[in-house]
């Protein structure tokens, strides 16, 4: 199991994450906030790329610092800003990343082999990549990150620039890795998640404010999420979350604490809603 | 400490069992057998051919400096063949977008940074040697140059390392690279004939110790590269 225990990270007077535990099993762990929020800096904590100023990251029982290169050899990465070599192949570079990682040259071949079928790449395995797609460099991106059969797998905003289809494709793709591993999964757009987070984690002024299952983060919203074609019966006080077309209707979703069930109809709430109402400010920011 | 709180620490230091730390020369042992010439030196090629070609106004430079600048132009061009391809080849690193990455593997880059550094060495020692032969004529004493020349070499060396080490940004080096040639400059054109003849007239066994002290320090900054784990932080 990996764990964070209190930990605080601080760039001078800045704290960018204060107090913050968290255990991480097998599953999808999705951190869940607004840019700036501090999942980048927990992610490369987790990844050892900066220290926690105060606390400590524990995998089973062990400082992973002190763990040093068995830590990594535990962890695949797949960064925000995914560099490539663009002259280079995927089956090239995955040799490459093979090799840095301490894989035999025989299993990296037949890894490479089987991550490139698995992500769809193995037409253009022996094409250049800077003939490829956004798309298709995320997915270099998650086969670099699966060489090692990693037991952490942490990917910091995957599908940022990726269109709908492909989005959809890496959300599967993820689901079907998260087998018998931790995956640590960041990002700001909700429906990311939604569908395959064993958890989601949320942070709030830095700190952490809920670490649950998304049903049980939606259940806090339960009875407070409404929807209404008429927008001027909605109260003052309430909060409008989303609004959306249905035929020749706009279709407006909004969360009160009372009851409004006379000027609208009470919906399920989603993750979406819990996540605008949790960052009001900042979203309208 | 209670006896059974101290029993309990006693089976859990026996559980896990005592592991040394790692050398580095078992390190540098396992990056060459693992990585090879061609992954230790992946897409550094145009840092080294950049780096190669600046090297030819040096060495001309060198070979037409007068002979009242020969020890003053030989220990600022000494290091510039390792200087310049480290530089090159580590800031093309930095920016290429996969550091971060790499800093998280098995072998990070700060550990296959300190091996090619290792390598640039060698060849600075070779470099060296010719930028020496270019500048000695009769009247000079072949020795006290060259060990002039490596102890410029090394001290460049280590400092260089100790500043990669410790700042993780990412014109580091060529921020670096541009001080030393700065200061280089700037003590002939400074201190005019006088830095020449403190160069000149610095006893062998004087430069031979700094020589000897530039190589321990920058084999001491090449150790701690491989093996210190928070030297691999970005941040």
């Amino acid at each position: 199991m990996l764990s964070l225990d209190r930990v605080t990270k601080k760039y001078g007077d800045f704290t960018a994450l204060q107090d913050i535990s968290i255990d991480f099993s097998d599953g999808v762990h999705a951190l869940l906030a607004p840019n700036g929020a501090g999942k980048t800096t927990l992610i490369k904590m987790l990844t050892t790329l900066i220290f926690p100023t105060k606390g400590e990251i524990l995998w089973n029982g062990d400082e992973i610092v002190k763990l040093d290169a068995a830590y990594r050899a535990l962890i695949g990465y797949l960064p925000q800003d995914f560099g490539y070599y663009r002259n280079r192949s995927p089956r090239e570079f995955l040799h490459y990343m093979s090799a840095v990682k301490r894989i035999d040259c025989r299993t990296a071949k037949r890894r490479t082999d089987e991550l490139l079928e698995t992500v769809g790449l193995a037409e253009v395995r022996d094409k250049k990549m800077k003939k490829f797609s956004g798309g298709m460099i995320q997915r270099v991106g998650i086969a670099q990150a699966m060489l090692n059969d990693p037991k952490i797998l942490i990917l910091d905003e995957p599908t940022a620039g990726l269109d709908p289809k492909e989005r959809v494709r890496f959300r599967n793709l993820i689901s079907a890795l998260s087998k018998d591993r931790i995956v640590i999964l960041s990002t700001h757009i909700v429906s990311d998640i939604e569908t395959i987070a064993n958890r989601v984690i949320l942070f709030k002024d830095h700190r952490l404010f809920a670490n649950d299952a998304p049903a049980a983060i939606c259940a806090t919203l339960a009875g407070k999420v409404y929807e209404t074609d008429a927008f001027d019966a909605i109260p003052a006080s309430c909060l409008v979350l989303t609004e959306r077309r249905d035929e020749s209707r706009t279709i407006t979703r909004f969360m009160s604490e009372s009851d409004c069930t006379d000027a609208a109809k009470r919906v399920a709430p989603n993750l979406e809603d819990v996540f605008l109402c949790i960052y009001r400010d900042e979203v309208i920011a | 400490m209670d006896n059974e709180k101290r029993e309990a620490s006693i089976e859990y230091i026996l559980a896990r069992g005592l592991t040394a730390p790692p050398r580095a020369r078992r390190i540098v042992r396992e990056l060459l057998c693992d990585l090879g010439p061609r992954f230790i030196f992946w897409d550094t090629a145009y840092g080294v051919v950049f780096g190669l070609l600046t090297l030819a106004p040096l060495l001309a430079i060198t070979a037409l400096a007068p002979e009242t600048l020969r020890y003053s132009v030989a220990t600022a061009v000494a290091p510039s063949l390792f200087l310049i391809i480290t530089v090159f080849a580590e800031t093309a690193e930095r920016f290429g977008g996969l550091y971060e990455l790499k800093q998280t593997c098995r072998y990070t880059a700060a550990q296959v940074t300190a091996l090619r550094v290792m390598c640039y060495s060698l060849a600075g020692i070779v470099y060296s040697a010719v930028v020496t032969l270019l500048c000695f004529e009769e009247g000079f004493e072949f020795a006290s140059l060259l060990s002039l020349c490596l102890s410029a070499l090394f001290v460049c060396a280590a400092l260089s390392l100790f500043v990669l080490r410790r700042l993780h940004g990412r014109w580091t080096g060529a921020l670096f690279a541009a001080a030393w040639a700065f200061v280089n400059i700037a003590a002939p054109y400074g201190l005019g004939e006088g830095w020449e003849r403190f160069l000149s007239g610095l006893p062998i066994a004087v430069s031979a110790a700094v020589a000897l002290a530039g190589a321990a320090a920058f084999a001491y900054q090449t150790r701690k590269m491989l093996t210190e784990g928070r030297s691999y932080a970005v941040a």
